[in-house]
């Protein structure tokens, strides 16, 4: 008998593996979209300067309800010819609306080069500009980012302007980084928020001030919920002008449909799974028309649809080719949402990402495996459809079956980078240990890429808040506390790392210094929380999440049942390989003195000798991710005083309302890594100047030489428990090895082991062989669709930028 | 000084490489110990610097640089390392596989290693050519859990002429691990203008039968230690004759399926 194991197809089932086409009408409408030509759009911020200039004397609530209103009576609207769902957000698809409110001075400062970026390129029409310049002087002085800086202390500031502590996002978007509760907005429809409202505002004593301020939210709740209303209506009525005038039969009764379904929700409740699919759709849009945060979430899209998609299969109203054509819908919508960032900011979002989360999977309130048809479904969309967005997590669980997994293999095999996956069970209970509710944190979903919350229950930013750098503040410390590169004093000098005698002498100013570091951010996070509360309040996202409307409160003013935020600390191996290096060659075996290494890293390794430093840095000290404990305890040490320091400080709702208030750590640096690497001089780990940090928690690129088990391991030693906001992991895998049904069932053990026994927090695989993105480089039109994992999410290759594509290739294995 | 402490036979094993995560030596998420030395000189074999039961250097020439083969590790060095991954084997079924050069000559040590990873519950596989003597392999066979048997030559002559030794010693050890009821699994690698004529085929299938052997799996002549004789400074015999797929295999697998024996081909 030979034993060697084959792969045995027949145990998961015959269905691994296929996923089906689009329909003709939906490739039509995908290569629409792919044909699309991102252009920086002005209308939002034309309309949203009426209306400010119209409502300035409002209480803010309803200023901002009413810029809502004004926009979604006004914009341009139009339903396209292969779409059954209603819905767009600027006056083409794929143009960027511009959000003058939240920061306004880079649009302008950007207008000429918006077209001659490196990657990200938005287009733009001298007209547009025009208008832009003309709205620009009302803005002066008068945005979320001039109220932001202006509200920073000095010394923070510094922090900020030299880049060490990075929150551009934060101080030019509003809400994002949330899932708002999209179950009850189908099952119950608008008009049950209305109700509510209107019951509450009933009950108000005005003469109480605290009250008379509810009073304000509750008027705008009403006018937001109205307008969403009214915006529906716009659809219905232009559905039914262009069946009128359609002469085709087929297309007349799906434009008669729509208009029906525009003409119920989702301002009443929906019926049917199509009803849902648009209600969820134009809710969803209409939260990224409010606000220019990234990262809205769909949350648990296979839980709450799956009701009424059974529904419609048993009553004959659907098929399931039917409902995946609607999936694969939402998905080519999803991607017409744009926003346009400054030249800063896209460094840290290269491929203009929006992270907008599916999340499948899981567990079932009560503990059970969640995985429905829906959630197949879904995968079957997501590979249909094949974009960068959603972005698609699958929530694991030890009872997740291998068929399940298998077909989970099989998307990530397509090169999407999806699904990433999250681990329910160090998720969970971590959530619990925290004061969330049993029930809630078995309905956690991912946000945006790693982070997690509770979906239509949590505040904003559960990440997402400011990146610290972590190789750069070593940099500093070493330098006793100055600013190596703008000599600027940043920290308390304690010591400089020339005159140190001992590797403890070097942890200790880390320690303290990081402490520093870490209350600097929290000051400027604040300061950007403080502008928006009292400014930005976005009142659809603030109705649609628990209990904003009990309590009277936007989200910013402590209205969510859980808020919990956190930042990102970007570098986490680079930090661990130079700790390392320094600790073994400078004060262990005194191979290279400190002196001589500081020189190195200010000449960049470029003088005379300093290569070979740099090769025995390289070569000859231990690396993290290769299971080496004596590395890996390193970087644990140095990380826990960020986590025991940011444990300590409270956001800015605590004790308003929410469960929590409280602040975790985070790894999920996006694509951070390349820009903070931009602002960072050379490492002590043999990394050159300005090139990009190691992302998330993964090991550097081509270090990790030990394999795939290895890097588990190192990553698992991380204290994962209470890095709550995201433990970042991206893994790399040859398509050629994915070949065989045996290794993707390795595969599938691999990541069982992970999450079951290691407790990892995310992992996600990038499927792509260097050689096709080589050739994409080099012929950008024969691969516009091609598709790669950035980090926690993915983009289109061809629209990033050289130095992102080639840190890309730099990290993606050479096949055999 | 290492050598010679290496010499103690049990002490001290001659390892070339430690792979984790192997993908397709044995069922699960498995540790490959690949041990350095080898009885026979196989004119294809893929892994060269495996031969010699002594370290040795390797020069490459594209890097320019030089590696040394080989080093001398202890039990609980080598336990360290296959405990990392305790986790992953547990949850896949998985285990540790000796691989070489081949195990057997260095069989005293390999024992010893295979005590302590049965100690721990650890399934136990292993890659050998089994050219060793009897009791030698008796002793060696029985800690494991699944044996893969390379068999190359159904006909000693030839057999003689392509290893540098014969297959009397082979075909002993195959029939008492056949008979013993352990797992095994017996891989023929294919060559060209060695075993690879229909006529090969026929006999092969005639001896199986006669040894009881059922199912067999074969390994097509590939190139990938080409690179690693240049780097040895060695000369490659069959550095011009082409590679084998799956597809080349096909008349051959038919014809040892004629004699009754399941087979299977393991192609790239
Ligand atoms: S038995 Fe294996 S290791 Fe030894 S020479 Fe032959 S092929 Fe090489």
């Amino acid at each position: 008998m030979c034993t060697t194991i084959t792969a045995d197809q027949e145990v998961f089932g015959q269905n691994v593996g296929n996923f089906g086409k689009l329909t003709p009408k939906m490739h039509n409408y995908r290569e629409s979209i792919l044909d699309a030509k991102p252009y920086v759009d002005p209308e939002r911020a034309i309309l949203t300067t009426e209306a400010y200039k119209k409502y300035q004397d409002q209480q803010v609530d309803i200023i901002r309800a009413r810029v809502l209103e004004h926009v979604l009576e006004n914009m341009t609207i139009y339903i396209e010819k292969d779409t059954l769902l209603a819905g767009n957000q600027a006056s083409h698809n794929r143009w960027a609306p511009v959000f003058p409110e939240y920061s306004m001075n880079w649009v302008i400062d950007e207008l000429d080069t918006f077209e001659k970026r490196s990657g990200d390129v938005f287009y733009i029409t001298e007209e547009a500009k025009k208008e832009l310049r003309e709205i620009a002087p009302f803005w002066k002085h008068n945005t979320l980012e001039d109220r932001g800086y202006a509200s920073f202390p000095p010394q923070s500031r510094l922090f900020y302007d030299l880049g060490l502590i990075g929150a551009d996002g934060n101080i030019t978007s509003g809400d994002g980084h949330i899932a708002v509760d999209y179950e009850h907005v189908i099952n119950n429809g608008l008009v049950s928020y209305e109700k509510r409202i209107k019951e509450l505002m009933k009950q108000l004593d005005l003469t109480d001030i605290k009250q008379q301020k509810k009073l304000y939210f509750y008027q705008a709740g009403l006018i937001v919920i109205n307008a969403v209303r009214g915006f529906a209506e716009r659809y219905a009525d232009l559905a039914e002008e262009q069946a009128a005038q359609t002469i085709e039969k087929k297309r007349k009764n799906e434009l008669r449909e729509i208009a029906r379904i525009l003409r119920k929700v989702p301002y009443q409740a929906s019926s049917t799974y199509q009803e849902a699919v648009q209600a969820i759709w134009l809710t969803h849009l209409v939260l990224q028309i409010e606000s220019n945060g990234h990262s809205v979430s769909y949350g648990r899209l296979d839980q709450y649809l799956d009701p009424f998609y059974e529904r419609d299969i048993v009553s004959g109203r659907i098929t399931a080719e039917k409902a995946t054509e609607l999936l694969t819908n939402l998905c080519i919508k999803t991607l017409t949402i744009n926003k346009v960032r400054s030249w800063a900011h896209t460094e840290f979002s290269a491929g203009s990402p929006l992270y907008q989360n599916i999340t499948i999977g899981g567990q079932t309130k009560d503990g059970r495996d969640a995985v429905n048809p829906m959630s197949y479904l879904i995968l079957n969309a997501i590979v249909q459809a094949h974009l960068p967005q959603p972005n698609l997590t699958v929530r694991y669980h030890h009872g997740l079956s291998d068929h399940f997994m298998r077909q989970c293999v099989e998307v990530i095999k397509k090169g999407l980078g999806m699904p990433a996956f999250n681990n329910d069970e160090i998720i969970i209970p971590s959530f619990i240990k925290r004061g969330i509710k049993k029930e809630d944190a078995y309905n956690y979903s991912a946000i945006g890429c790693v982070e997690t919350a509770v979906p239509g229950k949590w505040g904003y930013r559960c990440t997402g808040m400011s990146f610290v750098n972590f190789p750069r503040t070593l940099l500093i410390v070493m330098n006793g506390g100055k600013d190596p590169e703008s000599g600027k004093q940043l920290l308390p000098n304690y010591g400089h790392f020339t005159r140190m005698k001992s590797y403890a002498e070097l942890i200790a100013s880390w320690n303290k210094s990081l402490r520093e570091i870490t209350r600097q951010s929290v000051i400027i996070e604040n300061s950007c929380d403080l502008a928006l509360e009292q400014n930005y309040p976005d009142i659809l996202c603030s109705v649609l999440t628990e209990d904003c409307i009990g309590r009277g409160k936007t989200i910013k003013e402590g209205g969510a049942i859980y808020d919990f935020i956190s930042g990102l600390q970007v570098g986490i191996a680079n930090l661990a390989d130079s700790l390392a290096a320094i600790k073994k060659l400078v004060f262990e075996e005194h191979r290279i003195t400190a002196k001589q290494l500081w020189q190195a890293l200010q000449d960049n390794y470029q003088g005379e000798g300093q290569e070979s430093i740099r090769q025995m840095l390289i070569n000859e000290a231990p690396k993290y991710g290769n299971d080496i404990d004596e590395v890996d305890q390193l970087i644990v040490d140095a990380y826990q005083p960020y986590i025991d320091e940011i444990a300590k400080y409270k956001n800015t709702r605590y004790g308003r309302g929410p469960i929590g208030g409280f602040r975790y750590a985070g790894t999920s640096s996006i694509s951070a890594n390349v820009g903070q690497g931009h602002s960072t001089l050379a490492t002590p780990d043999g990394r050159f100047a300005r090139t990009p940090l190691a992302e998330g928690c993964s090991p550097e690129h081509a270090l990790d030489v030990d394999g795939p088990t290895a890097v588990f391991k190192s990553v698992s030693k991380l204290n994962t428990k209470a890095i709550t906001g995201g433990v970042l992991l991206n893994q790399k895998m040859s398509p050629q090895i994915l070949r065989s049904a045996e290794n993707c069932e390795k595969l599938v053990m691999l990541l069982r082991t992970f999450f079951n026994r290691l407790h990892g927090y995310h992992v996600q695989y990038n499927v792509v062989a260097r050689e096709t993105l080589v050739d994409a480089q080099n012929n950008p039109d024969k691969h516009r669709d091609l598709i790669v994992r950035v980090a926690g999410y993915s983009a289109f290759f061809v629209g990033l930028s050289k130095e992102t594509q080639d840190d890309i290739i730099e990290r993606t294995e050479q096949t055999v | 000084m290492t050598i010679k402490q290496g010499t103690d036979k049990t002490r001290k094993g001659l390892i070339f490489n430690i792979q984790k995560f192997s993908l397709n030596d044995g069922p699960g998420i498995r540790t490959v110990i690949f041990f350095k030395g080898c009885p026979l000189r196989c004119a294809w074999c893929a892994n060269p610097e495996s031969q010699r039961k002594k370290t040795e250097k390797m020069f490459d020439e594209v890097k320019n640089c030089s590696t040394i083969v080989g080093k001398y590790k202890t039990v609980s060095e080598l336990m360290k390392i296959i405990m990392q991954d305790k986790d992953f084997y547990d949850e896949s079924n998985g285990g540790v596989t000796f691989s070489g050069g081949e195990v057997l000559f260095q069989a005293p040590f390999a024992i010893k290693l295979a005590e302590a990873i049965k100690a721990r519950g650890i399934h136990l596989a292993c890659e050998t050519t089994g050219f060793a003597k009897p009791e030698v392999f008796n002793e060696f066979y029985k800690y494991m859990d699944l044996v893969y048997f390379d068999c190359k030559q159904w006909n000693p002559v030839l057999h003689k002429k392509g290893t540098g030794g014969t297959n009397e010693l082979i075909l002993k050890n195959m029939q008492t691990l056949v008979a013993s009821g352990r797992k095994y699994c017996i891989r023929i690698p294919v060559i060209p203008h060695f075993n690879y004529t229909n006529e090969d085929a026929k006999q092969f299938g005639k001896l199986f039968r006669k040894i009881g052997v059922t199912e067999v799996e074969l390994l097509p002549f590939h190139q990938f230690g080409l690179k690693k004789y240049t780097e040895l400074g060695r000369e490659y015999e069959l550095k011009n004759v082409a590679q084998l797929h799956a597809e080349d295999l096909l008349e051959y697998q038919k014809r040892l399926q004629e004699a009754g024996v399941k087979v299977k081909i393991n192609g790239w």
